[in-house]
């Protein structure tokens, strides 16, 4: 009896602990949302009060709510930030997927010269920080564009193209080939040992029954390789969509920026006119989407941490 | 398999899946790391001939009251406060958690949120917690407990007002990361010990510490390539211009190359921090060998 109403008191404190750190977390999220509700001056007049719009509710209290979002929307280029953001991901990601879990396959089921070397440099790329590749990039892509432009050109000219240069800076094109290199290390790392889990006479069934290499890849093993390629997906996607580094190096334009440069660059304006409404409204576009993934997909990010972390 | 065996069909089917990746992975990140290397060892503003003048640009670095020196100063403390809070909390939660508490996985999925959120975002909204506007809550929690304002953001504080965010953000990485661990110790353990009767407080650091040893590892060394690495906030709430009171490694290397043009004395930078990196991985992993217990 004594023993169970301790375990009950200790279940109690221990969740009224957690309880209050969840609090920690969640509240300052709700207020950047409850925030992004209110015009610049009810801001300044109730910082923390429940906005009007919620309040009292009516068109004349919801017109704040639209007028934050269409400046953000629209006024300030949030939805080319955000679909900038979707087309870089999206691309870097299908190409991540198809390249990664080709060559992860290949280096998992197949005995070839060189094999190891591969793969050994592969995993080297684990410990490369993306601050050392930055500058190198930055220079020779600067050259890169330049030789493209000159091979390029006579086969413009015949085509009567006009003068046709091509630039790695400051092009979706270009950030997107640095994103997809550098996350094939931990994405082949990671497909690598989860093709080797995979039952081996599966291959040998399929190539008896006729499939070439290609066919027995594409629709029997891959489907197979499900559960890993969703959790090397959001890893990657959590990763590139947050990405600022590369960004401020190598799209520097601004009608190419992604969620998180534009809203760097907005809100030191937004700072400066003390413009709140927008500020918030910039934040909590960037910040719902990756959440959203999250909330869908947590139970396979959960599972990807525990796997490496059982792994060790 | 033996290379010998492989059919006309199997070997081109190697060459399409192992050559785009290789060929992006050498053109993209190899080849990069390698120029990396060469430039540290010479002078170069980008646009002239590159001057070779062998481990000089190490040499500065490291003068006495260099900006790196103090930089490298900033990284450490940006690893070891942050870093040691956060493990501990993480642990702390992880074991509450694993004791039963009611809503288990409500705490691990709200825990988690801060940890999707782009650094920058999760940098502004500390920008605006931290304000000293009317609107600012710390400072209005500060006034109405009759204190006084502080301005968190000025530089001479901005990287002990960086603490907080890391942890705030970080812990529930680490709790979902130490929680798995936890749990995939045998139960018989603990019943065992229970027989004997050892207190929660002693099962914890007699059995859970030890088997989970090589994931606390694995934690400690993301934590400090992490800190090593530390860029985007400092970036963000210093408006994209940190002085040298705040600069970390990442930043004064990009101020170096793109504002100052020292392309050498940059890059430098990124291949230090590549080689501590290294030599981190490295011993943390060498202890991680002799420490790890089978069961």
């Amino acid at each position: 009896m004594r023993g169970s109403f301790l375990e009950k008191l200790g279940t109690l404190v221990r969740t009224g602990v957690l309880g209050l750190w969840m609090l920690g977390v969640v509240l300052p999220m709700f207020w950047v949302l409850a925030t992004s509700l209110k015009s610049t001056k009810e801001v300044t007049r109730s910082p923390f009060g429940i906005p009007d719009a919620l309040a009292h509710p009516g068109a004349k209290t919801f017109a704040v709510i639209t007028e934050n979002y269409s400046k953000a929307w629209i006024g300030s280029g949030f939805s080319a930030y955000f679909w900038n953001s979707l087309k870089v991901v999206s691309i870097s990601l299908a190409l991540i997927l198809l390249l990664g879990s080709m060559a992860a396959y290949c280096l998992s089921r197949f005995e070839f010269r060189g094999r190891n070397a591969i793969y050994n440099a592969f995993v080297a790329g684990l410990l490369i920080p993306m601050q050392l590749i930055l500058i190198p990039l930055f220079f020779q892509y600067a050259d890169w564009s330049d030789v493209l432009t000159r091979s390029f050109a006579p086969v413009a000219r015949m085509l009567q193209l006009g003068n046709l240069t091509v630039s790695l800076h400051n092009s979706h094109e270009g950030i997107i080939l640095i994103y997809v290199a550098a996350s094939l290390p931990f994405t082949i790392f990671t497909l690598t040992s989860f093709f080797g889990t995979l039952p081996g006479g599966v291959r040998e069934a399929a190539m008896i029954d006729g499939a070439s290499e290609a066919r027995t890849f594409f629709s029997v093993m891959l489907p197979l390789a499900k559960p890993g390629l969703i959790t090397v997906a959001i890893f990657n996607f959590l990763g590139l969509w947050n990405e600022y580094l590369f960004g401020i190096v190598f799209l520097a334009d601004n009608k190419l920026k992604t969620l998180p440069l534009g809203l760097a660059s907005i809100s030191m304006q937004a700072q400066y006119k003390s413009d709140f409404g927008l500020m918030f409204a910039g934040l909590v576009i960037t910040m719902v989407p990756t959440l959203v993934v999250y909330l869908l997909l947590q139970r396979h990010l959960t599972k990807g941490i525990t796997a490496g972390a059982v792994k060790g | 398999m033996s290379p010998k065996h492989l059919s006309r069909d199997t070997k081109r089917f190697l060459w399409i899946g192992m050559l785009p990746s290789a060929l992006l992975y050498g053109l993209f990140v190899i080849w990069p790391a390698i120029n990396a290397l060469m430039y540290s060892f010479t002078r170069w503003d980008g646009l002239s001939t590159p001057v070779w003048i062998g481990i000089d640009n190490f040499v500065n670095l490291f003068k006495s009251g260099s900006d790196f020196v103090t930089a490298i100063g900033h990284n450490i403390y940006l690893t070891v406060v942050p870093g040691s809070i956060i493990l501990t909390l993480a642990l702390f939660f992880a074991w509450m958690i694993h004791l039963k508490v009611a809503g288990s996985t409500l705490f691990r999925v709200t825990f988690f949120f801060p940890n999707v959120i782009a650094s920058v975002a999760v940098a502004l909204l500390w920008v605006l917690l931290y304000s000293t506007t009317e609107m600012g809550p710390i400072n209005n929690i500060r006034q109405a407990l009759h204190m006084e304002k502080v301005p968190f953001l000025e530089s001479a504080r901005l990287l002990q007002s960086i603490v907080p965010m890391m942890v705030w953000s970080a812990t529930g990485f680490y709790l979902v990361l130490f929680l798995a661990a936890m749990e995939n110790i045998p139960v018989d353990y603990y019943e065992a010990a229970h027989l004997d009767g050892a207190s929660p407080t002693l099962q914890f650091i007699r059995i859970t510490l030890p088997l989970m040893w090589d994931v606390l590892t694995t934690g400690i060394i993301f934590l400090i390539v992490g800190g090593l690495k530390f860029f985007d906030a400092v970036w963000v709430m210093e408006n994209g211009r940190p002085s040298p009171a705040t600069h970390t490694m990442s930043s004064l290397m990009y101020a170096k190359v793109f504002e100052e043009y020292n392309v050498g004395y940059g890059t430098a930078i990124a291949v230090l921090l590549f080689v501590l990196v290294l030599i981190i991985t490295r011993i943390s992993m060498r202890l991680l060998k002799r420490e790890r217990l089978e069961y």
